[in-house]
Parts: C-alpha cells; sequence; structure tokens
C-alpha cells in the first residue's frame, strides 16, 4: 500500500526560494530517513515539479514561455538553480554532521555495522534525490560543468563528495582499524562476517572520484585509505607470525604453512577484497613470507636434493619462484648436484676405463639424467631455467668424467660403440620397439656430446663395418639412427653415412645385372657378390698388402670388373681386399659325416687353396705365391692353427720364415659351418688409434673451410671477431681451441687465401 | 518481471482527468521511467499526477508517445546525437506539430518537464523553422512580440551583425 501523501502540491513558479527549500526539506528529510516506508507518488511528483517549478521561474515577466525553453539552448540566458544546489549540499553538510556525532557512540564491529549501514542509506536516498533533482541536472548543472566550474557535480556525485570530504574524513580510519580487527581475527582462526568488510571496500571503491571528468571513477580513495594501511597491517602481522613460527618449526613445515597463508589471501581477496588488491597484496606476502626467509629456505634444498624430497622440493620451487631471483640460487645447486651426481656415477663403473661396456657407461650416464629430468618436470614444471641447468650439468659429466681422462674422445667413442652394439646382428634379438627405445637415449646422451664429430668418424667406421659384413640387425633401425642424426646435426653431418646407404643398394642391383651376363654368357661363374663402395664417402682404405687372388676367385673378379667398366667407363676400381669374404667346403676330413664349411677371409681362402695341390706348403712358398706381406699372412695362419685346421710341422718352431704348415685331417669341430674370419684383437685397437689421429687432421680441415666459408661471406673482419664467428660455427661439431683457430688462420695466410690489413683486420682473397 | 508491452499506467493531468497508457508509451518520458524504477510496480497502481500539464496537451504529447513506442531508447547523455545537428523533422512529426503556437508551445514545456528529449527536440526545431529566413520585424509579427528597442540600439545591433546579412 502506498503511504498517505503528507505534502500538499509543490509552490508555483515565481515562488521564492525559502518556501520552494522548506517544502523540499521536507521531501528530503523523508527519503534520508525513512525511505524503507517507502514515497508516495504525491511526494515524489511534487518534489520533481517543486525543483522544475524554480527552476523554470522567470524573474522576468513578459515572454515567460519562449524565452525558457528556446533560451535553454542558447548562450547568456540565465538559469536558476544555484540557490537550490547550495541549499542541498549544505543540508547534506548538517546530516552528516549528525552521523559524525552518531558514530563516536561507537567501536570495532559496531562502528562498521554503523558505517555501512548509514553509507548504504545515504546511497540509496541519494539515487532517489538524484532522480528528483533531474530538472537541476539537466540544466544548471550541466551548464555550470559545461563551463568548466570545479566543485559542481551532478547530485548523486554531489551525495558522495559530500559524503566523502564530511564524515569520511573524519571516521575512515576508525572504520579501517575495525576491519584491520576483523581480519586479524580471521587470520587467527575466527569466523567472520566478512561481507561487513566487501561492503566497506565498495563504499571507499565508491569515493573515488575522478576530479577532472565526473562520469569517471579512480581508485585513489580506496587506495589511500584501504588498500595502503591493510598491506601494511598484513606484513606486520605475518612478520610476526613468520618470525615466531620459523623458530619452532622446521623448514618443511614452514614451507607447507606459507603456502597455506598464501593461498589464504588469495582466497581472501577473492571473496570480500577488491581485486585492485590482488597484486600488491601478493607482493607484500611474498616479500615477508618468502624473501626475509630465503636464506633458510635455500639453506635447506641441498638437504632435500640429497634426501630426493620431491614433493617439498615442489615446494620450495612454488614458493621461491614467487619472489624476483628467488630461485637463482636453487639453479646453481642443482646444477652442481646433478653434475656431482653424474661424475659419482661414472666413477662407480669406470673402474677399469680398458675394459668399460659401452652399454654400462651409457646406462651411468642415462640413469642420472633420467632421474633429474624427471625432478625438473615433476618438482620444477618443467621450467626452462632449470631444464637449462640440468643440460649444463650433464654436458659437463658426460664430457669431462673419470672415463674421459684417459682420453678426451672416450664419450662419444663409447656412445658410438654402443650404438653399434645395439645395431649390430646379435643373439639377444631387442624388440623393434625397444631398440627404437634405446636410440632416443643415445640422441638423449648425444646432445650432450661435445665433440660430434668423434662421433661421427666411430659411429661411420662402425656403420662401415655393418654395411660390408652385412650384419645390420635392421634397415629400418639404421634410417631411423641417421634420420635422427640428421635432426640433430644437419644433412652435412649425415651425408656419407646416407650415401653409404645409397652404394649398398646400388651394389644389390648391380650385382643381380652381373648374375644375369654371366647366365647369358652360359660360363659358370663364383656365387660371388661385389659391393661398389664410393672412394670419399667411407672410412677405408686400401689394402696394407699386396695380394695375388686365386685362379678361383680372378676370373671371376676380372669378369665383374670388365662388366662394371662396361657399364661405367672411365671408373677406377680398387680392390679391399681385405674386407673380401668367402665360405670354401673341407672335402677332405676323414671322419666328417658331412663336409665342413669354413668361413673364412680371402687372404685365408687363398691359403687355403694352396692345400688343395699339396697337403704340406712351407711359409715363403704360401707367401710367395699369395704375395701378402708377414702383416696379413701371419694373423690369418695364426687363427688356422688355432682352430686346428693347419698343423705346424714339429722343429718349425713359430708363424714366421722357414716354418711348414700341413692340413690336418683329423679336424673336428662341434659345428659344421665354422667361422674362420675373426678379427683380431689389434686390428681393431689399431682402427681405434687410427681413427683418433684422423680427428685432429678432419679438424684442421673443418676448421679452415669454416674460415674460409666466413671470411669469403664477409670480405674483411677484425681477427677477434673470426676467431668467435668460427667459435659459434664449428661449436656444433666439436669445441674448438682459440689456438688451433689461430694456427688455421696463420695456415691460411700462408696459402694466400687471407691477407692481412691494417687494424688488425683480415682480408678475404679470392 | 511483468510485460512492459501490456502493462498499463494511468496519468492524470493537473485538471484530473485521465488517461490510461501502455507502460512503454509512458516511459518514453524519463521523468516516469525514473519513479516507477525508484517506487516499484506496486507503487504505480495508482494514477500518477502530472501537476503541470493540461488535459489536452497531456494527450497531445501520448499520442506522440503513442507512435515513438519503439523508438530506441533515449540514452543518458546524447548530446553528440546528429539528430540535434539538422533542423529536418520527420513527416509524422511535421503534421504532429501543425497545432497553434500556444499549443505548440505547451507541448515544449510539457516536453522540458516530462523530460522527453527527441520530443522536445522536434518542438524546439519546428520553432527554428518558423523563424529561419524571416527578418527581425517578420519575427516580430510571427510571435507577437512588441519591439522594445529604441531605435539607436536598433542600429548598434544592425551594425554588429552586419556580417552575418544576406547581400
Amino acid at each position: 500500500m502506498p503511504p498517505q501523501a503528507f505534502m500538499g502540491m509543490p509552490p508555483q513558479p515565481k515562488d521564492d526560494i525559502e518556501t520552494t527549500w522548506n517544502y523540499l526539506q521536507q521531501g528530503i528529510t523523508r527519503i534520508m530517513l525513512n525511505l524503507q516506508e517507502g514515497i508516495d507518488l504525491q511526494t515524489y511528483m511534487g518534489i520533481y515539479t517543486a525543483v522544475h517549478n524554480f527552476c523554470t521561474s522567470q524573474k522576468a515577466v513578459g515572454f515567460a514561455l519562449a524565452t525558457t525553453v528556446v533560451g535553454a539552448s542558447q548562450r547568456g540566458a540565465h538559469l536558476l538553480g544555484e540557490d537550490l544546489y547550495k541549499m542541498l549540499s549544505d543540508y547534506l553538510t548538517e546530516h552528516l554532521r549528525g552521523l559524525i556525532a552518531e558514530s563516536k557512540a561507537h567501536t570495532e564491529e559496531a562502528l562498521l555495522a554503523f558505517y555501512i549501514r548509514e553509507w548504504q542509506r545515504y546511497t540509496d536516498a541519494a539515487k532517489y534525490i538524484h532522480h528528483l533533482f533531474r530538472y537541476l541536472n539537466r540544466h544548471w548543472v550541466k551548464r555550470e560543468m559545461d563551463e568548466g566550474k570545479k566543485n559542481v557535480y551532478d547530485v548523486y556525485t554531489l551525495h558522495l563528495v559530500r559524503w566523502r570530504d564530511v564524515l569520511f574524513a573524519q571516521v575512515s580510519e576508525k572504520v579501517m582499524d575495525a576491519v584491520l580487527k576483523l581480519v586479524e581475527k580471521q587470520r587467527n582462526g575466527e569466523t567472520i562476517e566478512h561481507n561487513q568488510i566487501k561492503q566497506v571496500v565498495d563504499s571507499f571503491v565508491s569515493l573515488g572520484l575522478d576530479e577532472g571528468d565526473s562520469s569517471k571513477t579512480t581508485l585513489d580513495v580506496y587506495r589511500f585509505n584501504f588498500e595502503r594501511p591493510f598491506l601494511e597491517a598484513t606484513k606486520v602481522f605475518y612478520q610476526n607470525e613468520s618470525k615466531q613460527f620459523v623458530a619452532e618449526n622446521s623448514v618443511v613445515e614452514y614451507m607447507k604453512k606459507a603456502e597455506a597463508r598464501l593461498d589464504e589471501e588469495e582466497e581472501r581477496v577473492k571473496i570480500y577484497l577488491h581485486p585492485d588488491i590482488g597484486i600488491p597484496l601478493k607482493k607484500a606476502c611474498n616479500q615477508v613470507l618468502i624473501a626475509d626467509h630465503s636464506n633458510i629456505l635455500r639453506d635447506e634444498f641441498q638437504v632435500l636434493l640429497d634426501n630426493d624430497r620431491e614433493e617439498d622440493m615442489a615446494r620450495m620451487y612454488n614458493l621461491l619462484s614467487r619472489i624476483p631471483d628467488g630461485l637463482d640460487p636453487l639453479r646453481t645447486k642443482f646444477e652442481t648436484h646433478v653434475r656431482n651426481a653424474g661424475l659419482a656415477a661414472v666413477a662407480k663403473v669406470a673402474s677399469d676405463a680398458d675394459k668399460l661396456e659401452p652399454k654400462v657407461y651409457v646406462d651411468a650416464l642415462l640413469e642420472i639424467h633420467t632421474q633429474y629430468q624427471g625432478l625438473v618436470k615433476r618438482a620444477f614444471t618443467d621450467e626452462p631455467e632449470f631444464t637449462r641447468s640440468l643440460d649444463n650439468a650433464c654436458r659437463e659429466f658426460v664430457n669431462r668424467n673419470e672415463v674421459c681422462k684417459s682420453g678426451s674422445n672416450k664419450s662419444p667413442e663409447l656412445l658410438a660403440k654402443y650404438s653399434d652394439v645395439l645395431l649390430r646382428k646379435s643373439g639377444t634379438g631387442v624388440e623393434d620397439a625397444e631398440l627404437e627405445n634405446t636410440l632416443v637415449q643415445i640422441m638423449t646422451v648425444f646432445k650432450y656430446i661435445e665433440d660430434k664429430d668423434v662421433f661421427q668418424k666411430f659411429y661411420s667406421r662402425m656403420l662401415a663395418r655393418r654395411l660390408v659384413h652385412s650384419n645390420s640387425s635392421s634397415d629400418d633401425a639404421e634410417t631411423s639412427m641417421i634420420s635422427k642424426l640428421k635432426e640433430a646435426c644437419g644433412f652435412e653431418y649425415t651425408n656419407k653415412l646416407q650415401r653409404m646407404f645409397q652404394d649398398m643398394q646400388i651394389s644389390k642391383d648391380l650385382n643381380t645385372g652381373f648374375k644375369e651376363h654371366v647366365q647369358s654368357l652360359g660360363a659358370k661363374g663364383l656365387d660371388s657378390a661385389y659391393s661398389i663402395l664410393g672412394t670419399g664417402f667411407w672410412p677405408l682404405q686400401a689394402p696394407g698388402t699386396n695380394f695375388n687372388p686365386p685362379e678361383e676367385i680372378s676370373a671371376d673378379c676380372d669378369r665383374f670388373a670388365r662388366f662394371y667398366k662396361n657399364k661405367h667407363e672411365g671408373r677406377k676400381l680398387t680392390w679391399l681386399w681385405q674386407l673380401c669374404k668367402g665360405e670354401v667346403k673341407a672335402t677332405y676330413i676323414k671322419n666328417a659325416k658331412m663336409p665342413y664349411t669354413f668361413q673364412v677371409s680371402i687372404y685365408q681362402m687363398a691359403i687355403l687353396l694352396l692345400f688343395n695341390e699339396k697337403s704340406k706348403n712351407t711359409y715363403d712358398e704360401i707367401a710367395s705365391t699369395t704375395q701378402l706381406n708377414s702383416e696379413a699372412l701371419d694373423p690369418s695362419l695364426g687363427i688356422f692353427l688355432k682352430a686346428k685346421v693347419l698343423c705346424l710341422d714339429p722343429g718349425s718352431g713359430k708363424i714366421g720364415p722357414g716354418a711348414t704348415f700341413s692340413l690336418n685331417y683329423e679336424f673336428k669341430n662341434k659345428k659344421y659351418r665354422v667361422n674362420l674370419n675373426v678379427g683380431m684383437k689389434s686390428e681393431a685397437r689399431q682402427e681405434e688409434a687410427e681413427t683418433n689421429k684422423t680427428i685432429e687432421e678432419d679438424r684442421k680441415l673443418l676448421l679452415q673451410s669454416a674460415i674460409v666459408r666466413i671470411m669469403k661471406a664477409r670480405k674483411r673482419m677484425k681477427h677477434q671477431q673470426l676467431v668467435s664467428e668460427t667459435i659459434n660455427q664449428i661449436r656444433a661439431r666439436f669445441v674448438p681451441k682459440v689456438s688451433d683457430i689461430k694456427k688455421c688462420i696463420e695456415i691460411l695466410l700462408d696459402k694466400e687465401y687471407l691477407e692481412r690489413l691494417d687494424d688488425d683486420e683480415i682480408g678475404y682473397l679470392a | 518481471m511483468s510485460d512492459k508491452n501490456t502493462q498499463k499506467v494511468t496519468l492524470t493531468s493537473n485538471e484530473g482527468s485521465q488517461i490510461e497508457v501502455d507502460r512503454v508509451v509512458a516511459e518514453r518520458s524519463m521523468l516516469i521511467k525514473n519513479l516507477m524504477e525508484d517506487l516499484g510496480d506496486e507503487a504505480i497502481v495508482s494514477p500518477i499526477p502530472i501537476p503541470n500539464v493540461n488535459d489536452p496537451v497531456l494527450r497531445k504529447v501520448v499520442e506522440w508517445c503513442e507512435h515513438h513506442r519503439n523508438d530506441a531508447a533515449q540514452s543518458a547523455d546524447d548530446d553528440n546525437d546528429n539528430r540535434k545537428k539538422t533542423t529536418d523533422i520527420d513527416e509524422w512529426d511535421q503534421k504532429f506539430m501543425q497545432v497553434d503556437q500556444e499549443m505548440l508551445f505547451e507541448i515544449i514545456l510539457a516536453a522540458n518537464y516530462l523530460d522527453i528529449k527527441a520530443l522536445l527536440d522536434v518542438g524546439c526545431k519546428t520553432v527554428a523553422n518558423m523563424i529561419k529566413g524571416k527578418s527581425p520585424e517578420e519575427i516580430r509579427k510571427t510571435f507577437n512580440i512588441t519591439n522594445d528597442f529604441t531605435p539607436e540600439e536598433e542600429e548598434q545591433i544592425r551594425r554588429e551583425n552586419e556580417w552575418a546579412e544576406d547581400r
């Protein structure tokens, strides 16, 4: 039910200000104090009309109608309303002074309740009065503001300004004290009416008026009167709390506490604070809860690392990541720790560096990497900087450890050997999927290897061996590994490896062609297969001995050579006898149910075939027929003796000139296929040494070509710049020494590829 | 919330006669719109007194509001509106404003009082068009204004505004 009208109709135009204001004051007071009882239509329209009538009353009589209306949009017309505005402003001041007096009766929570209640009532009334004074707003206020007058606001804003300047200035500090006490209570675990705080916040925010533009608001008032003291109180509270807590509890316990407190504060912002405080509050809390205690936290980190306390490390990471530069000391410690762990793991397996199994070594490296990569992932959220620390540590212990002491090329060498073990045909029969996984792991270590060129050397040698002896476990695995290397180091790095593969493929087709060719001739050839290996791509050398192949073989070989030359004119073929092998059937052995088959090298074959003629041959006879030198001949004979295929005649002493060999007709073996083509250890070691020797030479060439490439592009360059640019270019392969680079520059200067210019510059000579 | 299109409100002119209109029509007036917002639905079951407007003018204003019931709502501050810059008036409004001078001014006053900006604009533009192209004497005649300038004053004003004259 609308209440009864208590006011008569408003004064008519031309009434004076006192009459009008008396009428209005009644209504405004009612709205201010008793709005909850409602306002009736008569009163509402009455007040509006009174304001309208006062503003349109024209002191000048005559053309009142026309001038009032038309004049409103013309300059110079006098608009009434200033008196009304001032009366209203004074009224509000008076009302607010009353409220200040009343507020003195309340403290703490009661004061909060009082403030909120009165604020609510006041702003509700302000909305009404704003509407009722709309005519004043539209004309007099608008004109004043358009003319740039300060301190004139629309009626609602006027309410806020009065509140701020009269009441707020007096009581805001007390209200704030009450707010802070309430928050402290909550921080101490009590339940509070946090809606009160939210309302205070809203009130403070509403009072932020932009003096320049009344349609905008600022947070200045709120920031100064709420945020500032709130942050201050928060700091003091947590300073005290954390100091005490740290003194009485372990670091881990403290971290849990700090985490909980930080979450709580974040929650607090969401529940009842203004979002604007979020960042500064976080900053303040981070300072007193984390930064102020960062030293004891960091000191604990080593302990956590040593004990694998992953969860607590994650907690520490989480805390320290919130403060600037909080994590750097952790990263340093982490890096050192991982490096030491890696070195220790290597030292454990490195007791006998010469006999070290490649697998054992690589596994030891991988284990450490896997362990700490897991830690970085789980505890440090895969943060890039921690990953970098891990990489640094791994690079250190992969390239400089106990094993590498015996030779800096050990790491890449062992890694290449391990991949050879994996890729070679073997009885163990690793599953494809597992093999692929292991190759991926190899690449993990490969990434850290600094001397990638050493790896390349060993790898290509071993790949060549696998291909020539066709004992690679699977083409797919080989291709997969090469593409991984290509991905890591580029096309150039794997170019030769790929060419080797191609050669094998081409050779296969060639053999098919050759077989057809032999058939078409109607000749009866050997069951032979030839590989054409491109010079320069394969890490192979011509045999170190003369060799005169036995007739049985040379016929076929010559036919193949003719066949090939026919196809590719002008190509020079060099026989790599040392890599050739074959099988011979031993039909001479008496007690054999079926003939033994010997798998032999071509040298061995030539030796055995001599015994087709006579069952005794002297060393000199063998040497002169085969043309083999003693370095090739002696080991081959050695194996025959050891396997008891041949017997050394009594009195002959050892293998060498003067010795006589005879065929052992009593030969016995469990297997019918006997592999006599076993590489000798000395051979392998020799190869290793050779590989290592070529590395230095190759590096010089690599450096020189890099220098020439750079100079060709730049034409002239400072010496120092050239050195560092060269390091940059070559780093992907190995870590060059500055002195080596300087030497190479000297060589190029001597060869007149480069010239020395003034001012320490180097020029390029085309 | 009840449907504003069908909800009715009753307005009472200063002579006491009542006009029932759809709520959405009445809300063309910012005064009435704010009133309903402030007082709520239950307050407007009784008639709303409009003490400053008489019956014929109120009916005329309501007629205009009915016609413009679907126009875009008046924004709080549309000073930059292009509408203001031109004296063009749409055809219906022109016809609507074909009333005697006294009624025209009454409509303008009512629009100002009731805070119906668009109607106030139309009214003022109509007056502006009545002035446009006329000599001072013609204007005085049109609006029945007595010339209260002395000849000296008049001469001075003419001199000061010489630049604006058509030549």
